[in-house]
């Protein structure tokens, strides 16, 4: 018997390959910029840059752990066994061709990451985690290919906009307005912290990319961009699913010929 | 939109012009589109929608701090002020008028007038849009 091979999503089309592209964790993603540690910790607001991590329980090594076998077996990420607090991050993606969506983004933490809770809403996704691994997550995925400074938002609350049009500048509206265009040097610049608690000096998320590279980067299937129907895969998997449940219920594997 | 007509009845529902930005309008764009409508006799009334910009944070850390939005701001449409509460995104324009070929007229004048301000593109159609009268929920 050979081993089983990991797949990821079916289908030919580029939305699908870049689908398959970030849940495969063996694909490391590009990085596209580059913004300091310490502003990733001053946009999600929940310590002060060079401020001590504040722990919930002591920390695993002093050896008051229960005595349970799934501990043993389990290694922990490095903020558990510190005993950090958790925290959190939000994105909130643009239909309008944003690298990546609220869905794809739960199914590209969990298959890379470890430790994690993640949520998803139809507009943003938020993901909770021990507060060292959380920042060099949120670092990750604000520097890499997921991120576009226009088209995705960092937003603890008030995150209504995904679904707006985009304003003059190209930018997903905001109503608490936490990032501004800079019309001189044309980047997207960090004003709030992800609450909209004001920032102390302004933080640069770089420049947006172009619509015609947006629409290659997306995982997002689209009418005016890539349908899904026109990918034949795709649209048989969606179906065999719906098929699936809808005679089998919560037993799917007596369905015959789907 | 409000719920309640926000001028009285005119006696028979007048028709509604209807442009829809294909972007969300800065406070600086909704000004000039205003002012370039301004001068276009036997328009009744504009009403504008969008999306709503507070004027205070609130909810969060930051409740009670000023939202300081850029797009929320009072703007001048023909010597008068006008608060914005909306970064706008369509107009309704009332128009009073007698007969079809005056409407049309009238119309085309809305586009031109919108052709200069709104490079960004728009949708315009004539319909009617919003309540004329008022109805049983007003009489509270």
């Amino acid at each position: 018997m050979t081993a089983y091979k990991r797949q990821f999503y079916p289908g030919a089309s580029s939305p699908a390959k870049n689908r398959r592209k970030v849940m495969d964790p063996k694909v490391k993603l590009k990085k596209l910029r580059d913004v300091s540690m310490d502003d990733v910790v001053r946009i999600m607001g929940h310590r002060n840059p060079g401020e001590d991590y504040k722990s919930i329980h002591p920390p695993i090594e002093e050896g008051k752990e229960p005595n349970c076998p799934i501990r043993k077996l389990v290694e922990p990420i490095e903020g558990a066994k510190k005993g950090d607090r958790i925290r959190y991050i939000q994105f909130t993606d643009s239909v309008y061709f944003a690298p990546i969506s609220p869905y794809q983004r739960a199914w590209m933490y969990l298959s890379r990451y470890r430790g994690i809770d993640t949520g998803t809403l139809s507009g943003r996704q938020i993901i909770e985690v021990r507060e060292r691994d959380l920042e060099k997550l949120a670092k990750e995925m604000i520097d890499n290919e997921t991120f576009d400074p226009a088209l995705t938002g960092i937003r603890g609350a008030t995150v209504h906009g995904h679904a707006c049009r985009l304003d003059e500048n190209g930018l997903m509206f905001d109503a608490w307005q936490r990032y501004i265009w800079d019309k001189n040097k044309k980047e997207v610049v960090y004003v709030k912290d992800q609450v909209a608690v004001p920032l102390d000096r302004k933080i640069s998320v770089g420049k947006p990319a172009s619509m015609a590279d947006l629409k290659k980067r997306t995982t997002i299937f689209r009418a005016d961009g890539v349908d899904m129907r026109d990918d034949k895969e795709v649209t048989a998997y969606g179906l065999r699913i719906h098929k699936l449940r809808t005679f089998g219920g919560y037993q799917p594997f007596n369905v015959k010929d789907v | 939109m409000l719920s309640e007509p926000t001028v009285d009845y005119a006696g028979i529902p007048l028709p509604e012009v209807e442009v829809f930005s294909h972007v969300l309008l800065s406070a600086e764009t909704t000004e000039k589109v205003l002012n370039a409508l301004d001068p276009i006799e036997r328009i009744r009334q504009i009403n504008m929608t969008g999306e709503s910009v507070p004027r205070e944070l609130n909810s969060g850390p930051a409740k009670g701090l000023p939202n300081n939005h850029s797009e929320r701001k009072v703007i001048k449409v023909g010597g008068r002020e006008v608060e914005l509460r909306f970064q706008v995104g369509a107009f309704y324009i009332e128009l009073d008028v007698e007969n079809e070929e005056m409407m049309n007229a009238i119309v085309e004048k809305i586009r031109t007038a919108c052709e200069a301000t709104l490079p960004r593109g728009f949708d315009l159609t004539v319909g009617r849009y919003s309540k004329y009268r008022k109805t049983l929920s007003d009489y509270k």
